[in-house]
């Protein structure tokens, strides 16, 4: 596994949302927006503007590049705060928490990013939600780290091989913007279909 | 979303901020939002401005060539889908492989239960006909199919079924103005023959429009061989569409006489036919009437057009090389 290739954080979330999906997205290079992703998009326009300032006591620093040599992670964080002197990362979300449970995730992947970049431990992290302007905090608990480290191996096997994840259905995939392209409900419909004689 | 057809001789096609603009003689003769557009016929001669072809590749919308009459002569490709592991079971099951055999049944199948289908519905709504030799013959075709499993011999029964179906194909043409003896091409004699081609000449665009969203590499196909150049399974997947499409337009135009003998020219010496200028657009605009008209989707059970038929079937083609589906369902309607 000596040259393989970073993996990006935003790989991780989209495997939990569907392996399926990530596999589309970083094997086989397939995107298309919808209106969630545009929406996304342009919340992260925002926020992706690189600069640094200061909000009272706190020093913040925007888009900058996150990476982890350790688990070969890497991606852009929203925002990064430091307060007395320490560090946490802030994700921004569209929509509301609870939608599904990856947020966490990411959050915790770029602590792992962080601690290796500053050589801290860190134990806290936010997500902030564009739909309630809330910040949630976020608990880097030892358990969200093993799930986090179990992730990126599994997202590791799956830029390695290649091997495409089944496609399969679920609630999700209404709002999925590759769902046209996926058509998970194909393997029942072909299985069943008998062709006219 | 739809395709734009320019038929005009020594057109220039330009682009303005966000749409497609056509000009002849200084005038605009089209001005249509790119969002719209999903492929672009260039037909006969055009002017192509370098904003206009940089906006279509970026926009990853196809640009075709074909002559006035309606040959193939290349096409302006936008990138190469990123999807290497489509074109990579496609490769693997280049050949007599099980995935290839069960392919090309498929599209025999398709095609040769279209036709009879086709034969079917004419002979029930008009009683006068009688065509039922011709459906024993594509029955005889269509039993062995399943059972048949080198791609020669399938090529055989797609022959000897094609060659039933055109042998009774003039008595589908109840305008007595035309006649149809055999399918002649290269080119097209009659003016029946003139319209097939050309039909079957804007399907092949848009299959390859379809399979090439997907992912395919358009030259390797299964029932048709490897050549130079040549889409090989564009053609495969056209098949099944074949009657369902192009046959159909064709026999409408004529039978309901939206198209009249006034509308086709002949070549001296070559005995070319191909249609005027008034009566390309009247083709034109019912092929597009009929890819966009909706039927129900026997395999997803939805409504689609023949338009998102292509792109779901190449998907479909697609699903069953990469293992994800057992089977390759191809489109049959009754």
């Amino acid at each position: 596994m000596d040259d393989l290739e970073y993996i990006p954080i935003a790989a991780l979330n989209q495997y939990i949302y569907c392996p399926h999906r990530c596999w589309r997205m970083f094997c086989a290079g397939e995107f298309i927006d919808n209106q969630y992703t545009i929406e996304g998009t342009s919340l992260h326009d925002r926020v992706h503007t690189l600069g640094e300032g200061s909000r009272e006591e706190t020093w913040q620093v925007r888009a900058i590049w996150l990476k982890s040599e350790r688990y070969k992670l890497i991606g852009k964080a929203d925002l990064i705060e430091v307060e007395n002197g320490q560090w946490y990362p802030v994700e921004y979300k569209r929509g509301r928490k609870g939608e599904w449970d990856n947020d966490e995730l990411q959050v915790c992947a770029q602590t792992l990013c962080l601690e290796e970049m500053t050589g801290q431990s860190i134990s806290n992290g936010y997500i902030y939600y564009a739909h309630s302007h809330q910040r949630q905090l976020v608990e880097i608990t030892n358990q969200l780290r093993q799930s986090a480290i179990a992730t990126i191996q599994a997202v590791q096997t799956l830029l390695t091989t290649g091997e495409m994840p089944k496609a399969v259905k679920t609630k999700r995939c209404d709002g999925c913007s590759l769902f046209s392209r996926c058509l998970p409900g194909a393997v029942d419909k072909v299985g069943r279909y008998q062709e006219a004689t | 979303m739809g395709t734009v057809y320019i038929t005009q001789e020594d057109a220039f096609i330009g682009k303005t901020d966000e749409r497609l603009h056509v000009k002849f003689d200084k005038k605009t003769i089209l001005d249509v939002p790119l969002i719209k557009i999903d492929g672009v016929v260039v037909m006969g001669r055009a002017t192509v401005s370098p904003a206009a072809i940089s906006e279509l590749l970026e926009r990853h919308i196809p640009l075709t060539f074909l002559t006035e009459t309606g040959r193939y002569l290349g096409r302006l490709e936008p990138e190469v889908s990123k999807n290497i592991f489509v074109r990579k079971a496609q490769w693997q099951a280049v050949g007599e492989s099980v995935q290839a055999i069960h392919v090309v049944q498929g599209f025999v199948r398709g095609k040769l239960k279209n036709y009879r289908n086709l034969l079917i519905r004419r002979q029930r709504e008009f009683p006068d006909l009688d065509l039922s030799a011709y459906i024993t013959r594509l029955e005889q075709a269509i039993a062995p199919i399943d059972t048949t499993n080198s791609i020669n011999s399938l090529r055989g029964l797609e022959g000897a079924g094609s060659a039933a179906y055109f042998n009774c194909f003039h008595q589908l043409i109840r305008a007595t103005e035309f006649t149809f003896t055999t399918r002649s091409r290269r080119p097209p004699t009659d003016p029946v023959n003139s319209l097939l081609s050309f039909g079957y000449s804007l399907l092949r665009h848009d299959i390859q429009g379809a399979i090439d969203i997907v992912g395919f590499d358009p030259y390797l196909g299964y029932l048709h061989c490897e050549r130079y150049g040549r889409p090989a399974l564009a053609l495969d997947l056209m098949e099944e569409f074949r009657p369902l499409i192009v046959d159909a337009v064709v026999l409408s135009a004529l039978n309901k006489r939206l198209l009249t003998p006034v509308e086709f020219v002949t070549e001296p010496l070559s005995h070319a036919v191909s249609l005027t200028g008034e009566g390309r657009k009247t083709f034109l605009r019912l092929y597009a009437q009929k890819k966009q008209s909706e039927f129900k989707h026997p395999v997803l059970g939805r409504k689609c057009s023949y338009q998102e038929a292509f792109e779901l079937q190449a998907r479909l083609l697609a699903k069953y090389l990469m293992g994800e589906i057992e089977k390759y369902p191809p489109l049959v309607l009754k």
